[in-house]
C-alpha cells in the first residue's frame, strides 16, 4: 500500500485521526510519519506512546491521533529500539520484549523457517506456564516406568517434584 | 566400530535473561554482571574455570577454540564474553556470545541422551537462580529467531573419510538436508585436508521437543553411518591401493621432519582409517584423539612451551606426532 501523503513510498504506519466523532485513517511511509511527528518535536515512538495514553498532543486543533503499524504493531520496540525492518533484514531482535512487539511478524517468519510457530518443548522451572511441561513429564515418567527404566523414572520424578514444588511456592 | 566413525556429541542450549537486552545491545557493565550471576549459579554444580575474553591471552583463547570449548565468535567478536569450563572439560557455559547463556555438554562418541541429560540438569539448576526469557508461544527467547523454541542444537562430529574420498559426501549432505539437518566441515570447508571431520546438527528447534530432536539426529547419524560403512567396503575393493595409501601415511607421519596442521590431520585421518581396516592398531583411542587436538596450532605452541615461528612449529609437530604415534599405535603387518 502506498503512503497516503506522498503517494510514492510503501506505507508502514497507520494513523487514526479523530475529528469530532468521525475517525479517518491515514497510511504513512516512514519518512512522512517522521515528518508528521517532528512537527510536534517528537519522534515516532513518543507520539505512539502519548497517543495511546490519550495525552492531548495539540498537533492540530481538535484532533487526536493514534499510531498503529500496518505490518506489525508497532514497528519499533519500546525497550531496545530495534525496528521490524532490522529484524526482517538480519533475523535478530534486540531484547525479549521484541518478540511481543513483532509477534505476528516473527510468527510468520519462523513458520517459514521452522515449519511451526508454536513451542512444544521444555518449560523453564518456575515459568508461569508449567502445565504443559508438567503433563509432558508425567507422560515421560509413565513411559519410563512401563519400560522398566527406573533410573530415568527417578530423574523424571525429581524434575516433577522441582516443577510442582516451584508452582505451589509461586 | 562406532568409535572410528563417530568422534563426539555436543548438545547446546541457548538461554537469555528475562527483561534484559540481548548481548549485542548491552555494554560492559551489565555484561560483567551477567557473567557474575552465571558464575554464582554454577558454583553449586561443579568447579568451573572462568575465562573472560577481555583478559584471556590470545594463545589460551585459541586453545579453547581448538578444543571446541568456545566458538570462534566468542573469542573474536565478543569482548565482554566469558566462558565457564568444568574440570573434565565436558561442560562449557559461554556467556554473552550471541545469547546471554549458551550451556553445552561435549562427550566422546555417540552420547546424545547422556549429553542432553547432563546439560538439562545444568539448565534446571541455572534456572533456579536466573529467570530465563521465555514465551509460551515461542519457547526460549533467543537473539536470533532461528534458535527459538527449545534453543537446542544437538551436534555429532563424524569422521567420514570414505564418503569424502569417493566424492559422495555432497549427495549424502543433500539427503540429510531433507531430514532438516545441517552438515558442515569441522576444520575448514570440508576439504580432504580437514581430517575428514564433519558436524551434523539439527536445523529445527521450534515446534519439536527435545527428545524428538535427539531422535531425528540419531536417525540422520544412522543414515550417514550406513553410507560411510558402505563406502568403506567399496574402498576395500581396491585393497592394494588402499593399503599403499595408509602405510604411506603411516611412514610419513613417523618419519617426516616437518608437518603442517593440514598435513598432520590428513595423515592421522588415514591412520585412523588403517585402524578400522586392521592394518594399523590404535591401542589408545583417547590418546589418539588428544594427538589430533594437540596438532592444532595454538595447542602445539602451548606444548612446546615457547614462541615458535610457523616453520619451527611444523618441525616440532613432526617430532611430536612421531613420538606420540609410537605410544598410541602400532603397525600390524
Amino acid at each position: 500500500m502506498k503512503c497516503t501523503k506522498c503517494g510514492m513510498r510503501e506505507a508502514t504506519t497507520e494513523v487514526l485521526r479523530r475529528f469530532n466523532n468521525h475517525i479517518e485513517k491515514m497510511y504513512l511511509c516512514g519518512n512522512c510519519a517522521k515528518e508528521y511527528g517532528s512537527k510536534a518535536g517528537l519522534n515516532e515512538f513518543d507520539i505512539l506512546e502519548k497517543m495511546i495514553a490519550g495525552s492531548p498532543m495539540g498537533l492540530l486543533s481538535n484532533f487526536a491521533d493514534m499510531f498503529n503499524s500496518v505490518a506489525a504493531k508497532p514497528t519499533v520496540c519500546p525497550e531496545c529500539k530495534t525496528t521490524s525492518d532490522e529484524f526482517l533484514k538480519t533475523g535478530y531482535v534486540g531484547c525479549p520484549e521484541c518478540y511481543k512487539v513483532f509477534e505476528p511478524l516473527v510468527a510468520e517468519t519462523v513458520k517459514k523457517l521452522q515449519q511451526s510457530d508454536r513451542h512444544v518443548g521444555k518449560t523453564p522451572v518456575g515459568a508461569a506456564n508449567t502445565t504443559t511441561e508438567e503433563s509432558r513429564l508425567r507422560l515421560e515418567l509413565q513411559a519410563a516406568i512401563d519400560a522398566g527404566n527406573f533410573a530415568k523414572a527417578g530423574e523424571l520424578s525429581q524434575r516433577l517434584d522441582m516443577l510442582v514444588g516451584r508452582k505451589k511456592g509461586d | 566400530m562406532l568409535n572410528s566413525t563417530i568422534v563426539s556429541t555436543r548438545i547446546r542450549l541457548a538461554r537469555n535473561i528475562d527483561g534484559m537486552p540481548f548481548p549485542h545491545k548491552i555494554g560492559k557493565l551489565p555484561a560483567k554482571q551477567i557473567s557474575d550471576k552465571v558464575e554464582l549459579s554454577l558454583s553449586p554444580i561443579d568447579r568451573f574455570m572462568r575465562y573472560d575474553m577481555d583478559s584471556v591471552s590470545q594463545l589460551d583463547g585459541t586453545i579453547l577454540q581448538e578444543k571446541h570449548l568456545i566458538s570462534p565468535d566468542l573469542l573474536t567478536e565478543c569482548p565482554y564474553g566469558s566462558v565457564f569450563i568444568s574440570a573434565d572439560e565436558c561442560v562449557s557455559v559461554m556467556v554473552n556470545e550471541e545469547d546471554h547463556i549458551r550451556e553445552q555438554v561435549i562427550l566422546r562418541g555417540l552420547s546424545l541422551d547422556q549429553a542432553y541429560d547432563r546439560v538439562n540438569k545444568i539448565d534446571d539448576l541455572i534456572s533456579k537462580n536466573i529467570k530465563f526469557a521465555f514465551s509460551p508461544r515461542f519457547g526460549y527467547l533467543t537473539a536470533c529467531a532461528t534458535n527459538l523454541g527449545t534453543g537446542m542444537r544437538a551436534s555429532v562430529m563424524m569422521f567420514l573419510p570414505a564418503l569424502t574420498i569417493q566424492k559422495r559426501i555432497d549427495s549424502c549432505i543433500n539427503d540429510v538436508g531433507r531430514l532438516n539437518m545441517t552438515v558442515r566441515g569441522v576444520y575448514g570447508e570440508g576439504s580432504s585436508a580437514d581430517g575428514y571431520l564433519y558436524q551434523i546438527s539439527n536445523q529445527r528447534s521450534l515446534g519439536i521437543n527435545e527428545r524428538d530432536i535427539l531422535d531425528s539426529v540419531k536417525s540422520a547419524i544412522n543414515f550417514i553411518l550406513d553410507s560411510e560403512l558402505r563406502a568403506r567396503q567399496l574402498l576395500k575393493q581396491n585393497e592394494n591401493e588402499l593399503k599403499d595409501k595408509i602405510y604411506r601415511a603411516w611412514g610419513v607421519a613417523r618419519n617426516a621432519y616437518k608437518l603442517s596442521t593440514a598435513e598432520a590431520m590428513q595423515l592421522l585421518a588415514m591412520i585412523s582409517l588403517g585402524d578400522y581396516y586392521g592394518y594399523i592398531r590404535i591401542n589408545d583411542h583417547e590418546g589418539f584423539q588428544r594427538l589430533i587436538t594437540h596438532c592444532q596450532p595454538a595447542n602445539m605452541q602451548r606444548l612446546s612451551g615457547r614462541n615458535l615461528s610457523v616453520e619451527e612449529r611444523d618441525v616440532f609437530r613432526a617430532r611430536y606426532v612421531a613420538t606420540e604415534l609410537k605410544n598410541v599405535s602400532n603397525r600390524i603387518n
